[in-house]
Formats: C-alpha cells, sequence, structure tokens
C-alpha cells in the first residue's frame, strides 16, 4: 500500500448524506475482475447524462457530463480532496467503490460527524487503500463544506502527521485538527504491507489454532 | 469477565493484540464471483498461499442467470464466474457450483451445509455476511484487501472493539407479520446509521420465538442499519437446526454434544452491560413499505408518502431527491401505489420459510394483469424442498415465475432486473437507486406483503387479504 503523510489539493463537496455504495459504483461494473480502471465508473449514473454511462466493458468510454451534478462543476475538475456528507458509504463491502475514489484523483475524503462520517466497511477499505478519512466535528465540518462552496478552486493541505487541515478560504485561511485512531495512522504513513506485517505473527497463529476447539477448527467433525 | 455475548465471541479469537487493535482469526471465510478475483490475484502477484483451504468455502451467486444457470450469456459475468472457478482450482477450495445440488446464495448455503455455527468468527466479501450472527456466530463483510488479507492468515487486524448495541423485540408479532417488519421498523427507528460502529445484539421475546430463518432475516439487515453485524443468541432452536438435516460440515454426535455445552454458555448476562439499548413492541408493529431510496425511508402499509419536511434523518433536500427518483407525490397512500414487478428471493427473504409464506397468499388467486412476479430460491436445497412441498405449483398456478436459486433480482448482475421506471414490490434488503437495475424503483417488503402486491396489482395490507380466507 502506499505511503500517505501529506497532500496539497484543491476541494470538491458533494453534500448529500447516506450516499449508498451503488450509487458511487453501480453494481454492474463489478463484474470487471481487475483492480484498476474505475475512476470513470465513480457515480457513473450521476455523473454522465442520461445513457452516458460508460458499458460496462469499457469504463472510458462515458458519454457527456451532466452539469447538473455537483461534482461536474468545472471548480471541482482537479480536486483531491472530497468533502461529502454524513453516512458516506453505506451499503455494501465492494471495496470497488473505493477504488472508484481513489483512481478518480481523490487521495482525501472528509465527512462530519465522529463515528458518524464514514460507513464501517467504506472506512476500513479507504485505509486500506492509502485513502485518508477524515471524520470532523459538525461545526469544523460545515466550515470546510462552506469553503468548498466558493465559485473558485479552495486550496487545502491536509497533513497527517501533525494531524491539521488547513484550508485556504476565499475569505482568509483556518486551521482544524482532525484525530485518526493511532494503528491506521502509522499504518498510512508508513505505507505497511497489511499482510505482510501480520505474517509476522505466524508463529501466535499457529497457537491459536492448535486451542482451538474441533468443532470450530475442523468442520464437519463427528467425533 | 466479559459480559456480552459479542464479547465472549471476540476475545476468544484474539490472537493477539490489545483494546486498540487485535488480530483475530477467523473460522469462516465465504467466498464469492464478485469480490473475490482481485483478493487471488494479490495472492499470485506476492506467491502466496491460502491458509486454510479447508475453512474456505465458495459459491457463485451474483451473476448466475436464475433461468439457464448453466449458460451465463453475458461475457462479463461468465469472465467472472470462471475467474472463480479457475481460482478455487488453483488454490484448492471448494466449490459449491451450479448443479451440485448445494449452490445458492452464499448466505443461504452456510447455515445450510453446517459452514455456521455458533460462537464462530464468519467472514465474507459481502456486507449482508451479518445473516450468519443469527446462530451466534460474529459474522461481517470485509473489503477485497480484507478478503486477501484472510485468504492468507486467516486473520483479520481489527481496531478498537466496536460498541454493543442491545435491541430488545418484545410481544407477539400480529398475523400476517413477518421477521421483516420487525426489521424494517427498527432501521427505521435508529436510521440507516444508528448501528454505525456497533455490533447489534437482537434479544427478547419476540426473537427467541422466532425460526432460524426468521433470525436469520433479522441479522441480514443489521447492515442497512449501517451496524458491522447483528447477534441473536443460541438457544435450542439453534441447536435443533444445527443437528437436522444434510449439513456436512455441522459437528455430531459426541463433537457436537461437547459443541452445546459450550455454545450454551454463549449469552449475554445482564441486557444493562450493553453500551446502548433500544426496545420495540412487536404486537403494535403494521406491515412496513419503504417508501424511499435507502431501508430507514420507511412507512406503515396504512400510512401516506410523507412530506419532504417530514423525514427522519434525511434533510429535506435529501427526503425531495428520494421522493423525485421515486416518482412519489407526499400525501399518496401507500396503498393506491401499483407495481410493476414483485420479487421474492435474496439473502433476506429466499429461504423455505419465506416461501411457504409467499405460497399461502398466492394459493387460489392470480397475480394482477400487468404484473411479472419472480419467485427466485435462495439456494438449489430451497428449490429441492420447494419442490418437496409443492409450493412451486403454487407459484406456477398463481401466474409466479419459478425460478433457479441466485441473487437474481436482488442487484442487477444478472439478467433480472428492472427497466428505468419500473416499480417493484422486492423482498431483497436496499431500495438504494439503480439497485435493481438503473431507473429502477424499489419498495422493500415482507414475503407476505409482496406476494399481497403481486396479485392486487398495488400495494395491500396482506392482514386484509388472510382475514378473507378465514
Ligand atoms: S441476495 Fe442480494 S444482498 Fe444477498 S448476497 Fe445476493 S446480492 Fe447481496
Amino acid at each position: 500500500m502506499k505511503a500517505f503523510t501529506k497532500e496539497r489539493g484543491t476541494l470538491a463537496l458533494l453534500d448529500w448524506s447516506d450516499v449508498n455504495t451503488d450509487v458511487i459504483i453501480p453494481a454492474r461494473y463489478l463484474k470487471r475482475i481487475e483492480r484498476t480502471g474505475y475512476g470513470p465508473l465513480l457515480f457513473a449514473d450521476k455523473r454522465y447524462v442520461a445513457g452516458g454511462a460508460p458499458p460496462v466493458d469499457d469504463p472510458v468510454k462515458g458519454g457527456a457530463l451532466d452539469t447538473a451534478f455537483p461534482l461536474n462543476q468545472p471548480k471541482y475538475e482537479k480536486a483531491s480532496i472530497l468533502v461529502v456528507g454524513k453516512n458516506f458509504g453505506c451499503g455494501s463491502s465492494r471495496e470497488h467503490a473505493v477504488w472508484a475514489v481513489e483512481q478518480a484523483g481523490f487521495r482525501v475524503m472528509i465527512a462530519p460527524g465522529k463515528n458518524e462520517g464514514f460507513a464501517d466497511i467504506f472506512e476500513g477499505n479507504a485505509l486500506n487503500n492509502g485513502l485518508l478519512v477524515v471524520e470532523l466535528s459538525d461545526d469544523d465540518w460545515s466550515k470546510v463544506a462552506q469553503a468548498a462552496r466558493a465559485d473558485a478552486p479552495i486550496e487545502a493541505d491536509v497533513d497527517l502527521g501533525t494531524n491539521v487541515l488547513k484550508v485556504f478560504a476565499a475569505d482568509g485561511a483556518f486551521s482544524v485538527r482532525f484525530d485518526l485512531a493511532e494503528g491506521p495512522r502509522q499504518k498510512l504513513l508508513k505505507g505497511l504491507d497489511a499482510i505482510g506485517e501480520t505474517l509476522q505473527h505466524a508463529m501466535a497463529i499457529s497457537r491459536y489454532e492448535q486451542g482451538a476447539p474441533p468443532w470450530a477448527a475442523r468442520p464437519g467433525v463427528s467425533v | 469477565m466479559p459480559a456480552t455475548l459479542f464479547d465472549k465471541v471476540w476475545d476468544r479469537h484474539v490472537v493477539t493484540g490489545d483494546d486498540q487493535t487485535a488480530l483475530l482469526y477467523i473460522d469462516r471465510h465465504l467466498v464469492h464471483e464478485v469480490t473475490s478475483p482481485q483478493a487471488f490475484e494479490g495472492l499470485r502477484l506476492a506467491g502466496r498461499k491460502v491458509r486454510r483451504p479447508d475453512l474456505t468455502f465458495a459459491t457463485p451467486d451474483h451473476n448466475v442467470p436464475t433461468d439457464n444457470q448453466l449458460d451465463i450469456r453475458e461475457p462479463m459475468s461468465r469472465r467472472q464466474v470462471e475467474t472463480l472457478r479457475s481460482n478455487c482450482r488453483e488454490f484448492g477450495l471448494t466449490l459449491y457450483d451450479v448443479g451440485s445440488g448445494r449452490q445458492g446464495i452464499v448466505h443461504v448455503i452456510g447455515p445450510e451445509l453446517g459452514i455456521t455455527l455458533p460462537g464462530l468468527t464468519i467472514v465474507c466479501g459481502d456486507s449482508h455476511t451479518s445473516t450468519h450472527g443469527a446462530f451466534g456466530a460474529l459474522a461481517f463483510g470485509i473489503g477485497t484487501s480484507e478478503v486477501e488479507h484472510v485468504l492468507a492468515t486467516q486473520t483479520l487486524m481489527q481496531g478498537a472493539r466496536p460498541k454493543s448495541l442491545g435491541i430488545e423485540v418484545m410481544g407477539r408479532l400480529p398475523e400476517g407479520l413477518g421477521p421483516k417488519d420487525i426489521i424494517l421498523a427498527i432501521i427505521r427507528r435508529i436510521g440507516t446509521g444508528g448501528g454505525t460502529g456497533c455490533v447489534i445484539e437482537y434479544h427478547g421475546s419476540a426473537i427467541s420465538s422466532l425460526s432460524m430463518e426468521g433470525r436469520m432475516t433479522i441479522c441480514n439487515m443489521s447492515i442497512e442499519g449501517g451496524a458491522r453485524a447483528g447477534l441473536i443468541a443460541p438457544d435450542e432452536t439453534t441447536f435443533e437446526y444445527i443437528a437436522t438435516g444434510e449439513r456436512p460440515f455441522a459437528p455430531r454426535g459426541q463433537a457436537l454434544e461437547a459443541a452445546i455445552a459450550d455454545w450454551k454458555t454463549l449469552r449475554t448476562e445482564d441486557s444493562s452491560q450493553f453500551d446502548e439499548r433500544v426496545s420495540i413492541d412487536a404486537s403494535r408493529l403494521v406491515p412496513q413499505v419503504t417508501w424511499g431510496t435507502n431501508p430507514g425511508m420507511t412507512v406503515d402499509v396504512t400510512a401516506r408518502v410523507p412530506e419532504p419536511d417530514d423525514v427522519p434523518f434525511a434533510s429535506k433536500e435529501d427526503a425531495r431527491r428520494a421522493l423525485d427518483y421515486m416518482g412519489l407525490q407526499p400525501g399518496t397512500p401507500i396503498m393506491d401505489i401499483p407495481v410493476d414487478v414483485v420479487f421474492i428471493g435474496s439473502c433476506t427473504n429466499g429461504r423455505i420459510e419465506d416461501l411457504r409464506v409467499a405460497a399461502r397468499v398466492f394459493a387460489g388467486r392470480k397475480v394482477a394483469p400487468g404484473v411479472r412476479a419472480l419467485v427466485v430460491p435462495g439456494s438449489e436445497a430451497v428449490r429441492a424442498q420447494a419442490h418437496a412441498e409443492g409450493l412451486d405449483r403454487v407459484f406456477e398456478a398463481a401466474g409466479a415465475e419459478w425460478r433457479l436459486s441466485g441473487c437474481s433480482m436482488c442487484l442487477a448482475m444478472n439478467p433480472d432486473k428492472l427497466t428505468p421506471g419500473q416499480r417493484a414490490a422486492s423482498t431483497s434488503n436496499r431500495n438504494f437507486e439503480g439497485r435493481q437495475g438503473p431507473g429502477g424503483r424499489t419498495h422493500l417488503v415482507s414475503p407476505a406483503m409482496a406476494a399481497a402486491a403481486a396479485v392486487t396489482g398495488r400495494f395491500a395490507d396482506v392482514r386484509q387479504l388472510l382475514d378473507q380466507e378465514a
């Protein structure tokens, strides 16, 4: 996994709550067995004009963009920090949703509400892919969202080393602190390979297996 | 001493770690074709093997057509199912393929085969893994990176332990209502984010009187309430289910007796130990129907489509977007809404009991003109059982399509899908935009309510239909 330390980029805002994974990437695109190519499929049934969503077997062949979709505003075109509403990523466990966000060019997501901003599985998937997900207090989030409503692109600095988000809002810069549990934070900062890390505990895993009750350790055991 | 069922199962599985991070051992890993190809590819690239092929079980379900399972005409779907087959061969995994007699939706076949047992940790790259919590197993959905991690290590690294939410359901469920009405009422009450960061334990008299099928319907939709997992303490109903039938992976004989003695300790000592608590009275429930685009947007069948500022947990704009998408006017009585398609099936309501309930409503009635009704068993075993009971003849006599097992119209990955603008009464678990096909409109209901909608051509109060019989 690639490491995350800092990101300097512009903000984009999708101010909707309960955005589910079927909206983030519709199920038909999950037929792909590749791990890349999901960028153009992000919000496929929202971002293109009716009938313009890419065909399943050719993700780059999308039609014209739907100007009514908030993320299609020109000021958000190069954004790498995506500000979203509560409970983002609810629904299925599909990691394709995270791949789509990340492959569309986002490195950070910001949602409101401690433990309420992102759905649990989405959050875990994001962190496993080096996508930083930040949950701010409702007040701090509102300030960031408000900044992103400006007519021009608004820059921000996200520093995981100091846990500070600095927003260069149109009416002056401001900073907010954010928290991330220390485990995932270290993983992101170091870009650790999770499987490699776990395999360092191979002895403990074997010991656990030897101590497990037979009905758990051996499916179908009859004596 | 750990106090809740959840704590007990969690604590048993900590290989190493502390309160902030724990390496959890995973006892059973279920695999389907959609979320696994990239995980197997990752193993191949790193030169890794599957640590415990004997604890890993696979089946194709999402892409499988329900008219002819053997002939997947859509090339991308066929490639995905064939990739699962070749990965299972390469890594030595047990595959329950179509035609094996035991294929089906992964969450339906796990319990049927005895893979699902109390006190286990069970994962799958699928959010409805929460279904297996009905047995008192800690079961949750994972992403593809985690699928790869479990394949390689048989463990998962977890952050701080989730909070526990105890949901008590007491009272007697009225005639005509089912477990689906209970879980829809719960989600309506707590909201789709209400369980975020939590594991829910369902308890109370209305839960313990449910069959295993009913308990699975409840735990299945824990994820729609935002929870990581749902749990129900194992009891005699659970042990009886495990002990009966063809369940090749369940313990038998002395091994089963020893296991049951252990499973009896898997309960919450005192409900005051839950971090949070909610209580629901089942005796006051009315059949539930979702009107919007998330499972919390639910009302009684006797109610009307709400005004946008009258929707709990949703902003006025979110509610308006939902109304627009669903093509509904506030104030419309739910029972005035016509349906085009009825889908009975899925890992929520595709088990034998669900089909029995639906058949009872279909018996002696006809699917309304212009309505397409699909009845899709959750597994090949459910299909065989339904045949043995003659339920297939009831469905066909009513004019419903009796199909082969799979996820079918629960999500639009196989030929069963809605066309834009079509409106469905569905026993599945998600009414998200486009879930059953781009532009499709989904209303979630119980199997009895779905059958009632099929025969009346619009949403109907199934209690009235059942009264007419009496
Ligand atoms: S039936 Fe629906 S919810 Fe269940 S596993 Fe299949 S697609 Fe997922």
